[in-house]
């Protein structure tokens, strides 16, 4: 039977196997409820029995024994403050565990704690998200409660007309107090058979309510489970690795194609041409003895000699677009170079106490290519500060123009850059009111 | 005999023209992509023409689909695709209704310029040229299913030229040997083969490339 055909479903709702794991669920949940209420109070009562079992309480009047509240009350929020995120690690166990035998619900445990220390124990994030998700039981105990109240005593309820002539077959003209059921409307009494029909009717209603008002009760815990028991921050991180490994690959895909391209339509176009020529050249020179056609010849081989330092300029093109040998002798080296080819003057500083990994200085050299040439594009500066300094663990290079600003962060360019930012876990930082000035800052960490 | 070049390419399509007009060729048209060979060719029905597969606007097989319509439209037009490298593929879609008036070559192939006039005039007058990285990719395929191993390695060169749509004084001038020894290795490679021995070149082109796959 499929969930869509109404009455049936509603009727048979409260008499499946879900249901009754889902009652017991809200029931357990009314119970931790309870005891996460009761928790706070627990010193203090432990302290109430002691001195009644001591019999201090019946013999001492109560101003005595009021300095041991004063100690009992703080020593159990300084209790509850240091126990709170390992008692909430292992109550969210339990938790998890529940939603995973009764519910059919699995939640990832969030990561170990880090160490045993003190400082660790307090400042332990999940286990105080758990402690949170304790909070927001009590909440959500009402709802669960309130179903399973009206699971259990809707089925008493409907029962009642089975046990009346099992108790009540006494002799007519016998009087005898109502019988009571409980009913979320208050409790019902009768007196009469027809009665009990009333109270089973009644139950039938709170039977057919239960199985709704439990599920919104266990819908919202199991929301509230997946965002405060789960492990939120590394579901995080991974999504954010998965998105920037997929641009990784595309980034990598569509350099390749590129690369294709440009030897397909620079260099090889300028071989082949060069070939022909050469061809061509070569039969103008004929076999052997005095060439039929010298002149001519003379003509291809110029040809076919321009064409090959064309393709040699092209080709020096290409490789220092792949990987500019300078950076070999590192970043200052490199930015340097970069700046020299600049049409605006660029004063270049950096400064760097060791190398970055290879992979980071290439991302911080393209980045510098990149901003240099949109400068030199669109900003109409006259000149540009190049910076790249280090702090820590992180990189920054910042490029800065007089120009007239307007740079737009989510424009081609610059998205494209800020995803191979992404993809070394950097950041990129663009200020550019229109009329200027522009400064971009790119934060790069100094190994992959 | 007159010509249409399509190359995007605009040395190399001067290159061709030079070249062409050098040897004697008319060139009706020198064009820059698929559109305009069409209508070229259309306009001034010439007897060949000259196709770079790769052209605008997308860059990817416009060539291939021209020369296909052209094949198509105008039977009597014999094409000549070249690129900058080659795709079995393609071979076959192009060679698909017959092997004749149609050529694949790479543009390496102009630099030896007395054989690329060579494929191109044996294209123009219902001829084949398959480029030599082609055959041998269709020999590399059919290696193990079309019972080539059973070849000498000679008869297997004389196969691959036979292949590429040479005739058998093509082959013997290339192979340096005498035309009554090629054709006994060609008696011997259809009956290896099993195929039936045909006159034609045309179709002893099909024969081969229909039993190494390509056709």
């Amino acid at each position: 039977m499929t969930g869509d055909n109404g009455p049936m479903t509603a009727l048979r709702a409260p008499f499946t196997t879900l249901a009754l794991r889902r009652a017991v669920f809200c029931v357990l949940g009314v119970v931790s409820a309870a005891a996460i209420l009761s928790a706070p109070a627990l010193g203090p009562a432990l302290g109430v029995l002691f001195l009644w079992a001591t019999g201090a309480l019946s013999d001492q009047p109560a101003p005595a024994v009021a300095p041991v509240f004063l100690f009992l009350v703080p020593l159990t929020v300084a209790l509850l403050v240091v126990l709170a995120a390992p008692i909430g690690r292992a109550m969210g166990a339990v938790h998890r565990a529940l939603a995973g035998r009764l519910l059919d619900v699995h939640v990832d445990a969030p990561p170990p704690r880090p160490s045993r220390r003190l400082g660790a124990v307090v400042s332990d994030g999940p286990g105080w998200r758990a402690v949170g998700y304790g909070l927001l039981k009590v909440p959500l105990a009402i709802p669960q409660g309130y179903g399973a109240f009206c699971y259990v005593f809707g089925l008493a309820n409907l029962s009642y007309p089975l046990w009346w002539p099992l108790f009540r077959n006494h002799p007519a003209g016998t009087r005898l107090g109502p019988v009571w059921a409980l009913t979320p409307f208050g409790a019902i009494g009768t007196r009469t058979f027809a009665g009990t029909f009333l109270i089973a009717a009644a139950g039938l209603a709170m039977l057919l309510v239960a199985p709704w008002l439990m599920r919104a009760g266990t819908t919202l815990d199991v929301a509230a489970m997946r965002r405060l028991l789960g492990p939120r921050r590394l579901a995080e991180r991974v999504r954010e690795l998965q998105l920037t490994r997929a641009r990784a690959i595309d980034d990598a895909a569509a350099m390749m194609r590129r690369l294709e391209r440009d030897l397909h339509d620079g260099a090889q176009i300028r071989l082949a041409t060069l070939a022909l020529n050469l061809g061509m050249a070569t039969e103008k020179l004929g076999a052997d003895g005095p060439p039929p056609d010298l002149a001519q010849a003379r003509e291809l081989v110029a040809l076919a000699h321009r064409g090959a330092k064309e393709a040699l300029a092209d080709l020096r093109d290409l490789v220092r677009g792949i990987h500019p040998p300078v950076l070999d002798n590192g970043l200052g080296d490199a930015l340097a170079t970069l700046a020299t080819n600049s049409a605006i003057p660029v004063a270049v500083t950096v400064d760097l106490p060791d190398r970055p990994a290879p992979a980071i200085e290439t991302v911080a050299y393209f980045c510098a290519s990149e901003l240099l040439a949109n400068a030199a594009k669109h900003s109409r500066a006259t000149r540009i500060a190049l910076g790249v300094v280090r702090s820590g663990e992180r990189l920054t290079v910042t490029v800065e123009d007089d120009g007239v600003g307007g740079a737009d962060p989510a424009g081609p360019g610059l998205s494209g850059l800020a995803r191979r930012i992404a993809v070394v876990d950097g950041r990129m930082r663009v200020r550019s009111p229109d009329g200027g000035p522009t400064r971009v800052d790119i934060e790069l960490p100094t190994h992959v | 005999m007159r010509v249409v070049i399509a190359e995007d390419a605009a040395m190399m399509r001067e290159g061709l023209v030079r070249l062409l007009t050098d040897r004697g060729f008319e060139v009706c048209a020198a064009v820059a992509d698929a559109d305009a060979l069409r209508s070229a060719v259309a306009a001034t029905v010439p007897d060949v023409a000259v196709i770079d597969i790769r052209m605008p606007p997308t860059h990817t097989d416009e060539g291939l689909r021209a020369a296909i319509d052209i094949r198509r439209d105008q039977p009597d037009v014999g094409v000549l695709v070249f690129s900058q490298y080659v795709e079995t593929r393609y071979a076959t879609r192009l060679l698909a209704d017959r092997p004749t008036g149609v050529g694949y070559l790479l543009k390496d192939r102009v630099a030896d310029v007395a054989d690329f006039v060579d494929a191109l005039t044996r294209v123009a007058s219902g001829g084949t040229a398959l480029d030599p990285e082609v055959v041998g990719h269709l020999m590399r395929a059919g290696r193990d299913t079309a019972g080539l191993a059973s070849l000498t390695p000679r008869e297997r060169e004389v196969l691959s030229l036979m292949a590429e749509g040479r005739s058998n004084a093509g082959i013997a001038a290339a192979l340096v040997i005498t035309a009554g020894v090629v054709e006994k290795h060609v008696a011997s490679i259809f009956a290896k083969l099993g195929l039936p021995s045909s006159d034609g070149d045309n179709r002893r082109v099909l024969a081969v490339l229909r039993h190494v796959g390509g056709g």
